[in-house]
């Protein structure tokens, strides 16, 4: 078994404030294009006419045209003397998508490295049409990006991957936790008691299974290293906080089986077995040497927090 | 204390943001105090929290919102609402305040401060919400004046008219952000001291400064870079006609060392006729 090594990351999060002022980013293209006028901006002017009209303009993906034209602006939107009715709202127009670009640009720093700017862009203006937020806070609005990257075949494979584990990162932030078991704890428990206790992971921990090492593409990038797109390759990985500190961990065979085993509730001595089943073809001193390294990385490493008898 | 609703002038503080908290937390600078986004702190239960609670441990804190809508035709959130309250509990903020605007409609919101129609409909709509805002968190609500760049073809009042009456008929408190009003005077043509003359100072409970991003044909409000002698002007303006107000500096692009953004909200005193 390899030496097991966690990273620390997350700290850079929040690079943007999610909720504060209109972002200052101005388009290539002041002059606004517009579309043909709706039937419903020639109806009453209520208040949530207006409403609905403005948003939905507001709204619109910057691709596209806007849905009004330039006379049904003007009757919701006066001009100033430097702006036409239309060229104001798409003020609004490109503070909302910029806006959102920025909140998952901050979620993803490495998934938006790695398309580069204007892929990425592109990637986000699809997501903020297929899901708009829906709540106040926009901690959760970047949760489907994996989803999205899955379904669009022309990007590189492992940016599911990538955007799974990117988004681990913030569930960990924003997820609750607990102190972490340590070895004094355990110096505690009567020996006989030991292959009954069970184990109650961190709260925050989420195990993810991989099909591209992306944890380690990652860490490449949080070093400022050259990295390669990752080949297929089975990626385990543990993300989780203690303290105000997020972790990656990556998880061996061994170390996955037994993680896996206590947090579904088994026991210590049944999750043992297993790792002790999977190492069948080692010595019996080797396989009992890697068994208690196994046990004592998943302690040392603060994955669980409580110990039950 | 000048104000009607007996809210104390906190001194000069600052915006808190991400970057700065650990900065904060390991200096421990003297600061007034701060003004957090509420929102940050809202749908977690993790970090942002920790660091939150060991800075409201040591600093007065006051809350800012940005998705309260109160002009948007949905239904309130109720249960936003229950979430600000209790953030409000947490924290033991000295108030709250949002923005005149609303932020979306038919369930989406677009995280923007979007501009209100001034009309007699739109007026008795937001009067009846703050209404209801303020008896559901049982505490006074500070509403601030938007930057805006654009203004409804059926406007029927002037911005300052509608929060006056706003303010008084809903019995609320008033945020006043002078660079808001600079901001606005240039997009839309008015003078920013007609503006200031006709605020109901004894509901402002606190004033904005920041700086914003002139683009010729209109300027955002960015919250970048130093604020400007014209609205540190409007502030001292604002500050003696308030008889004295807490203030905050909004720096959120860009953002400099805790120190440098505290530097720059302490210019504020060479406008309000503090030492420095």
């Amino acid at each position: 078994m390899s030496d097991v090594e966690r990273q620390i990351t997350a700290d850079s999060l929040g690079l943007h404030e999610r909720a504060s002022a209109t972002p200052a980013r101005e388009g290539a293209e002041r002059v606004a294009k517009h579309g043909a006028a709706p039937e419903w901006t020639r109806g009453e002017l209520t208040l949530r006419a207006q409403q609905e009209w403005f948003a939905a303009v507001v709204s619109a993906p910057e691709s596209e045209a806007a849905p009004i034209d330039d006379a049904s602006a003007s009757r919701l939107v006066s001009p100033s003397k430097t702006l036409s009715s239309l060229e104001r709202i798409e003020i609004y127009r490109r503070g909302y998508h910029a806006r959102l670009i920025e909140c998952l640009t901050d979620d993803y720093p490495v998934l938006a490295h790695t398309l580069g700017e204007g892929a990425f862009e592109a990637l986000c203006r699809t997501y903020i049409a297929r899901h708009p937020s829906r709540g106040p806070s926009l901690n959760y609005f970047g949760r489907h990006m994996a989803e999205l990257c899955r379904a669009d075949s022309s990007l590189p494979a492992f940016c599911a991957d990538l955007a799974t584990l990117e988004w681990a990162i913030v569930l960990g932030i924003h997820a609750p936790t607990a102190p972490a078991l340590g070895f004094e704890d355990l110096a505690q428990v009567p020996p006989e008691r030991w292959p009954g206790a069970r184990f109650e992971a961190n709260p925050s921990l989420s195990v993810l299974s991989l099909n591209y090492p992306v944890n380690a593409y990652l860490q490449s990038f949080r070093d400022a290293r050259p990295a390669l797109a990752p080949e297929p390759g089975k990626n385990v990985v543990a993300v989780y906080r203690t303290g105000k500190s997020v972790w990656r961990l990556e998880l061996d065979p061994a170390l996955v089986t037994l993680v896996q085993a206590l947090v579904d509730g088994a026991t210590l001595g049944a999750a043992l077995e297993g790792v002790q089943t999977l190492l069948a073809d080692r010595s019996e001193e080797e396989a009992a040497a890697l068994v208690s390294t196994c046990f004592r990385h998943a302690v040392s490493s603060g994955l669980f927090s409580t110990l039950v008898l | 204390m000048s104000n009607r609703f007996g809210l104390p002038n906190l001194g000069i503080g600052v915006g808190l943001r991400t970057v700065h908290y650990s900065s904060i937390l390991q200096a421990q600078p003297k600061v007034d105090w701060f003004e957090i986004l509420s929102e940050n702190y809202m749908r977690t239960e993790g970090r942002p929290l920790d660091f939150l609670d060991a800075i409201a441990e040591r600093y007065p804190v006051v809350m800012h919102g940005v998705s309260l809508s109160i002009g948007s035709t949905d239904p309130l959130d109720r249960q936003y609402l229950g979430e600000l309250r209790a953030l409000r509990e947490r924290t033991k903020a000295r108030w709250l305040s949002d923005h005149l605007c609303w932020t979306g409609v038919s369930g989406k919101n677009t995280h923007d401060l979007l501009p209100l129609p001034y009309t007699e409909e739109a007026l008795a709509h937001v009067i009846e919400r703050t209404r209801a805002v303020q008896d559901f968190l049982g505490a006074p609500l500070a509403l601030e004046n938007p930057s805006s760049y654009a203004q409804f073809a059926t406007d029927s009042m002037p911005e300052w008219e509608f929060l006056g009456r706003l303010a008084e008929e809903a019995d609320c408190a008033l945020l006043l952000d002078v660079n808001n009003v600079y901001v606005s005077s240039r997009n839309h043509g008015f003078d920013p001291l007609d503006y200031l003359r006709r605020v109901p100072f004894d509901r402002v409970v606190q004033c904005h400064v920041a700086g914003h991003t002139d683009h010729g044909t209109h300027i955002i409000d960015s919250h970048i870079g130093p604020v400007i002698d014209p609205v540190w002007k409007l502030l001292g303006e604002a500050h003696r006609r308030a008889g004295g107000v807490s203030v905050l500096l909004e720096w959120d692009a860009e953002i400099p060392s805790f120190a440098e953004t505290h530097a720059e909200a302490l210019r504020a005193r060479a406008f309000i006729g503090e030492p420095s």
